[in-house]
C-alpha cells in the first residue's frame, strides 16, 4: 500500500495537539464550561466553541491520515529541513529588524541628542522619531535582498532607505496623528 | 416596487453628493468616483505585476485610505470605491504579463498565457490585449448585474424565512463547504478551517476573564483582526515567494515582448463576433462559480477554457487559429470566466455576510474597521418611511462597481498596454518592499509592536500551510466567521429553551446540517 508519510505524520501530530486542547488547554484556560447554569437557565458556556473547533481539528487530523494512505510517498508538498533552516534565518533577520526599530532610537538620543533629553520626549521630534523606523526597515528590506542575491550590497541598503523614505512620505508628512514604528510603543 | 427604486436613488445620490474631492470651474467633483479611478489604475498596475495581487494591495491601501478618510460614515463610499476599483482592476491586469512574457500577472491569467502569448508573439500583443480587456469587461459587467439583482433578492429571503437556528445551519454549512472545496484534500481544508475558529476565539468569550490566553495580557483582547488575516494571506505568501528565489528559483523576468510596430496590431472584422458566444458562455460560467463562496477564478477560468476549447473543436474551420496557438476565443474564454468571478462573489458577502475570496475579506475589513455597515442579510431591509443608511451605502457600493466597469471599458484598455514595464521589476526586490510596506500598514493601523509579532506569527503559519498544500482561505473565512457563528448558535440555543438538538429543529437547518455532512462526505470521497 502507498502512503504519504509526511500527511500521516501531519496527521497524527494534528490528532495529539488537538486533543491536548481538548483536554489540557481548553478546561484549563476558559473561565466556564461547556454548558452554564445561570439563575436556573442553560447557557453555552466559553469552553463550547474552542473545544469544538479543536474537535473539527482532530476529525481533520483523523481525515488526513486517511488520505495519505491513497497518496504515493513522493506526491504533494512538505516541510523539509530546509524549509526550517529558511524560516530560522528569516525569524533571525525578522528579530533582528524589530530590535533594531525598537532600540536604535534610544541609543542615538543617548549618544547624540540633547543633555538629559530621552527618547519619549523627542518622538515627535525630527530626526528622532523616524531613526529607529528608517534603520529597522532599511535593514528588513536590504537583509532580506541580501538573501536572496546571497551577497549584501549596496544596491540593497538603498532599495531598504528608498522604501523607508516612501513610507515616511505617506504616512508620516501628510498625516500628524500617524505614528510609524516603534513610536506608539514608547 | 417604488421605494426599491427610492433605495436605488439614494444610492446614486450618495455617491455624487458625498464630500468633494476638489471643484473644476466651479463644480464639486465627488471624491467617491475618482477613488474608484484612482483604485482601478492601481489595480490593473498591480495585476500587471507578477509577485503582486489584488488582495496585497488591498491590505496596503486600506490603513492609508482610513487615515485618509477617518472612521465616519461618510469615509465607507470612498474606501469601498478604492477598493472595488482594485479588484477590478487587478483582474484585468492580470492579463498582460500573461500576454506579453508568457508569465500570468495573477494566478487566475494562467489560461490566458495559452493562446495570448503565442499572439503577441505573432505579431499581435495589442490585439490579444485589446481582446483580454473587452472579454474581461463584459464578464465583469455580467457578473455584476446577477450581483445587483441576487444579493438583495437572496438577503431578503434569508432575513424573511430563517430564524436563529437556520442561520447558525447556514454558516456552518459555508464554512463545510469552502474546507471541502478548497485545497487539495478535505481534511486539510478541515483542518484550515479548525485552526481559523479556534484563533479566533483566542481572547473572546462572554465571562470577564478572557478564554485561551495562556496568560499573556497582550491576548485578552485577541488577535488583532487585520494583523492575523494580512499574516497568514499576504506574509505566508511573501515568505514563500523569498523562499523560492533563495533557493534559486526565477527572480528575473523573461526576454521581452516588447509591441510590434508596422504590423497589422488591433481588432480585426469579425473578431467580436466571433468571441461574442464564448465570452457569454464563461461569463455565465464564472458567475456561477463565483457565486459559490471560497470556489476560486482559477477554475473558473479553467471551466471556461476547457469548455470552449471543445466548442471551438466542434466548429472549427480550416482557417480558424486553433486553440493553444494563438486563438483569440481561447483569450476571450479564459479572461471572460475569471472576471466573471468577481462580481458573483460579492453576493455572499452583502446578502450573508459570508467572504468568498480574498477580495470580499478585505471589504468586510474596511467595513468593520471605519463601522456603520455590517454586511449580512439585515442591510437589505426597505424601511420607509426612514431611512435605512445601511442599504443606501448597500446601493452606493453597486453605483460605484457601475462606475468601475464604465471607466474599464473606457480607459482600462489603454492603461493595461502601458503597463507592459511593471513585470520587469524584479521580485528579490518587490518582495521585501512589499513586506515592509505591510508591516507599516498594520502598525499604523494597531500602534503596537505586538501586532507586528503577531503578523510575523501569522506569516510562518500562513507560510507553513503553503508547504504543506493547506489552503490558507478557508482559515481566513472561519477566522471572520467565528464569533458570528458563536454568537448566533448562542442565541439560538437559548431562543429555543436550551434544546441541545437546536441545529435539528426545523427542515430547513436540517436540511443545511445534511448538506454540510454530505459536502464533506462526497467532495472528499471524489478526491480521496
Amino acid at each position: 500500500m502507498h502512503r504519504n508519510t509526511a500527511d500521516l505524520a501531519l496527521g497524527l501530530c494534528v490528532v495529539v495537539l488537538a486533543l491536548l486542547a481538548i483536554f489540557a488547554w481548553v478546561p484549563n484556560d476558559t473561565a466556564t464550561g461547556i454548558i452554564q447554569k445561570i439563575r436556573g437557565r442553560q447557557s453555552i458556556g466559553d469552553a463550547m466553541a474552542p473545544t469544538l473547533a479543536a474537535l473539527l481539528i482532530g476529525l481533520s487530523g483523523l481525515l488526513i491520515t486517511l488520505e495519505s494512505r491513497r497518496k504515493s510517498a513522493q506526491e504533494g508538498p512538505h516541510v523539509s529541513l530546509f524549509n526550517l533552516g529558511f524560516l530560522a534565518i528569516l525569524t533571525g533577520i525578522f528579530l533582528a529588524s524589530v530590535l533594531l526599530m525598537r532600540w536604535s532610537g534610544p541609543l542615538l538620543v543617548g549618544l547624540f541628542g540633547p543633555e538629559g533629553a530621552v527618547y519619549r520626549d523627542l518622538r515627535d521630534t525630527m530626526p528622532w522619531k523616524l531613526s529607529g523606523f528608517v534603520i529597522g526597515g532599511t535593514f528588513l528590506v536590504g537583509g532580506l535582498i541580501s538573501l536572496m542575491q546571497r551577497r549584501v550590497s549596496w544596491t540593497a541598503v538603498c532599495v531598504g532607505l528608498l522604501t523607508a523614505g516612501l513610507l515616511i512620505a505617506v504616512f508620516d508628512l501628510p498625516f500628524s496623528d500617524i505614528l510609524l514604528p516603534p513610536n506608539g510603543d514608547l | 416596487m417604488s421605494e426599491v427604486l427610492n433605495y436605488i436613488w439614494l444610492g446614486v445620490l450618495a455617491v455624487f453628493t458625498g464630500p468633494d474631492l476638489f471643484s473644476l470651474f466651479g463644480i464639486g467633483i465627488p471624491v467617491a468616483p475618482i477613488m474608484v479611478l484612482g483604485g482601478l489604475l492601481t489595480g490593473i498596475a498591480v495585476g500587471a505585476t507578477p509577485g503582486l495581487a489584488g488582495p496585497m494591495a488591498m491590505a496596503i491601501s486600506l490603513p492609508i485610505l482610513i487615515s485618509i478618510f477617518g472612521f465616519t460614515p461618510d469615509a465607507l463610499l470612498p474606501v469601498f470605491g478604492f477598493l472595488i476599483g482594485i479588484m477590478k482592476g487587478a483582474t484585468v491586469g492580470g492579463a498582460v504579463p500573461a500576454i506579453l512574457f508568457n508569465m500570468p500577472g495573477t494566478p487566475d491569467a494562467l489560461m490566458t498565457t495559452l493562446d495570448g502569448y503565442p499572439m503577441a508573439q505573432s505579431g499581435q500583443p495589442r490585439r490579444a490585449l485589446r481582446i483580454a480587456q473587452l472579454s474581461s469587461v463584459t464578464g465583469d459587467t455580467f457578473s455584476d448585474i446577477v450581483l445587483f439583482v441576487c444579493a438583495p433578492f437572496l438577503a431578503v429571503v434569508v432575513e424573511a424565512y430563517l430564524d436563529l437556528p437556520e442561520k447558525t445551519a447556514l454558516l456552518i454549512l459555508s464554512i463545510t463547504f469552502i474546507a471541502a472545496v478548497m485545497g487539495s484534500s478535505v481534511g486539510k481544508g478541515l483542518l484550515a478551517v479548525g485552526l481559523g475558529l479556534l484563533a479566533s476565539f483566542v481572547g473572546t468569550g462572554q465571562s470577564l476573564t478572557p478564554r485561551l490566553t495562556f496568560g499573556v495580557p497582550e491576548l485578552s483582547g485577541g488577535f488583532p483582526l487585520v494583523a492575523a488575516i494580512l499574516g497568514v494571506l499576504i506574509v505566508g505568501e511573501i515568505f514563500k515567494g523569498i523562499e523560492d528565489l533563495v533557493r534559486g528559483g526565477n527572480s528575473g523576468r523573461k526576454g521581452a515582448q516588447t509591441l510590434a510596430e508596422g504590423v497589422k496590431d488591433r481588432l480585426q472584422p469579425g473578431d467580436i463576433r466571433r468571441i461574442a458566444p464564448y465570452v457569454g458562455r464563461s461569463a455565465l460560467i464564472g458567475t456561477i462559480i463565483g457565486a459559490l463562496p471560497g470556489v476560486g477564478s482559477t477554475l473558473a477560468a479553467t471551466l471556461g477554457y476547457s469548455y470552449a476549447t471543445r466548442r471551438h473543436k466542434a466548429r472549427k474551420q480550416p482557417e480558424d487559429t486553433a486553440f493553444g496557438a494563438g486563438a483569440p476565443e481561447g483569450i476571450a474564454a479564459t479572461e471572460a470566466a475569471n472576471s466573471a468571478v468577481s462580481g458573483a462573489n460579492l453576493i455572499p458577502v452583502l446578502s450573508l455576510g459570508i467572504p468568498g475570496n480574498a477580495a470580499a475579506v478585505f471589504l468586510i475589513l474596511a467595513a468593520d474597521s471605519i463601522g456603520g455597515f455590517n454586511p449580512g442579510p439585515a442591510v437589505f431591509r426597505f424601511t420607509t418611511p426612514e431611512v435605512n443608511p445601511e442599504l443606501v451605502i448597500a446601493f452606493g457600493i453597486f453605483t460605484l462597481m457601475s462606475i468601475g466597469n464604465l471607466l474599464n471599458w473606457l480607459i482600462g484598455g489603454s492603461f493595461m498596454r502601458s503597463m507592459g514595464v511593471l513585470a520587469r521589476i524584479p521580485q528579490h526586490i518587490l518582495l521585501p518592499v512589499v513586506l515592509l510596506i505591510t508591516l507599516t500598514a498594520i502598525y499604523v493601523q494597531e500602534t503596537s509592536l505586538f501586532a507586528l509579532w503577531v503578523t510575523f506569527g501569522f506569516g510562518i503559519l500562513g507560510y507553513l500551510f503553503r508547504r504543506s498544500d493547506i489552503p490558507v482561505l478557508p482559515f481566513v473565512i472561519a477566522f471572520i466567521l467565528a464569533q458570528p457563528l458563536e454568537q448566533t448558535a448562542r442565541e439560538a440555543f437559548a431562543a429555543t429553551g436550551a434544546n441541545p438538538w437546536f441545529l435539528f429543529s426545523s427542515v430547513t437547518s436540517a436540511v443545511f446540517m445534511l448538506a454540510s455532512l454530505a459536502a464533506v462526505v462526497l467532495l472528499g470521497r471524489n478526491r480521496m
